[in-house]
């Protein structure tokens, strides 16, 4: 099932260097425009705190993910 | 490692069965080399794969204490599994490394049909392992209706290949029927055979499915950052997510990349950039992440029950 709220954050955060830099240091504040449930406001803190924003491959998303997806 | 003893006997349940072919030129060799692989069940995975065909032991041995009685039940769903991945990759026609690839579609489509056949023959050995008759047709009712229901996720995956336009709904619906549920019957079956109670069942088939659909995103991400799915031009969730919300000249050079019509040279590098650049992979991630907690959710909701540590280290 499609998320809008969830699509709503990301699309803002990734809109601009400003959006990205409000979200990095008060997620809670832009998160808080948006109608999130409580499960995807704990999924983008665990993201932010593990991974920050991904905008790019890193280590630490190789690491996320790595070993997830060898059932498929 | 705790799995390594119930891999090699998982890895003799497969031997065994593929013997009876020994005696068939090439069908052993092609049979044995279609389950060979990470997760297939016949080789040692690499240290750092979770041991994902081990799924239903270790399900059955959560609820019950005792593994073995899942042995022929796990042996069937990799030959299922794999059966379903040599037939998708005939489908696909697009991975040099299939069996199709390299012996043609025809020895790849009997070898896969072999693999079904042994799927079924391999549960006969439930019963030697001490499963109740009853048990035995649930788990024969169970697994060929998950498979089934993987079969319809596989028709509109194939029916809308290359479709630009396919939304975010219907994409999770294809990804839940036809990957999710494998997941969900091995840890159902796991359960079924622990002689789990109906309300574990139903958590333990709602953990698999989340499990499913976690590792399919996780799946898709990789499928953009490591450039496969771009080559392939694969429309999977990133891509969704990245048609849906750019604009102008960015969606003009995605919907270029991902269509099927077009024999435009894709630059993969320049389109994982694009893909980062605009929050697609971001937002796959977090869609991970729910199911991932999702199934975590379920897991904490059986601990006062069931020691889950084992099952938890798909999701760590």
């Amino acid at each position: 099932m499609k998320s809008q709220a969830l699509q709503e954050l990301v699309s803002r955060i990734f809109k601009d260097e400003d959006s990205r830099a409000q979200f990095i240091s008060d997620p809670d504040s832009v998160m808080s425009q948006f109608s999130l449930t409580e499960q995807e406001r704990a999924a983008v803190l665990t993201t932010h705190s593990r991974l920050g924003v991904v905008n790019s491959g890193s280590p630490q998303l190789a690491a996320a993910i790595g070993p997830m997806a060898s059932w498929f | 490692m705790w799995y390594k003893k119930q891999a090699e006997l998982l890895r003799e349940e497969l031997e065994t069965l593929l013997k009876l072919l020994v005696d068939t030129a090439g069908l052993y060799e092609l049979t044995r080399k279609a389950l060979t692989g990470a997760g297939r069940g016949i080789f040692a995975d690499k240290p750092d794969s979770l041991p994902w065909p081990l799924l239903p032991l270790m399900v059955c041995e959560t609820v019950s204490g005792r593994f073995e009685p899942a042995l022929p039940a796990a042996a069937s769903i990799q030959l299922l599994k794999t059966a379903a991945e040599v037939f998708d990759d005939v489908e696909d026609a697009d991975s040099p490394e299939s069996l199709s690839s390299r012996y043609g579609p025809a020895l790849a489509v009997n070898a896969a049909t072999t693999l079904l056949i042994l799927s079924e023959k391999v549960l006969a050995g439930l019963k030697a392992r001490g499963v109740e008759d009853s048990i035995i047709v649930r788990i024969m009712e169970s697994i060929s209706s998950y498979y089934t229901t993987a079969c319809a996720g596989q028709h509109l995956d194939i029916s809308h290949t290359g479709d630009l336009a396919v939304t975010e709904e219907l994409y999770m619906k294809i990804i839940s029927l036809k990957s999710a549920t494998t997941a969900e019957c091995a840890c159902y079956t796991g359960a079924l055979l622990g002689q789990a109670g109906p309300d574990s069942l139903d958590k333990f088939a709602r953990f698999g499915h989340n499990l499913g659909m976690m590792s399919q995103i996780v799946n898709d991400i990789q499928g953009v950052t490591g450039g496969k799915d771009i080559i392939r031009r694969k429309i999977t969730l990133p891509v969704i997510y990245a048609l849906s919300q750019t604009r102008g000249e960015t969606y003009r050079r995605l919907e270029r990349a991902f269509s099927q019509e077009t024999e435009t040279a894709i630059q993969p590098g320049q389109i994982k950039d694009l893909l980062f650049q605009c929050g697609a992979v971001h937002y796959s991630v977090l869609r991970m992440e729910l199911y991932k907690q999702r199934a975590a959710g379920i897991l904490a909701e059986m601990e006062a029950g069931f020691d889950t540590g084992q099952l938890k280290q798909f999701l760590e």
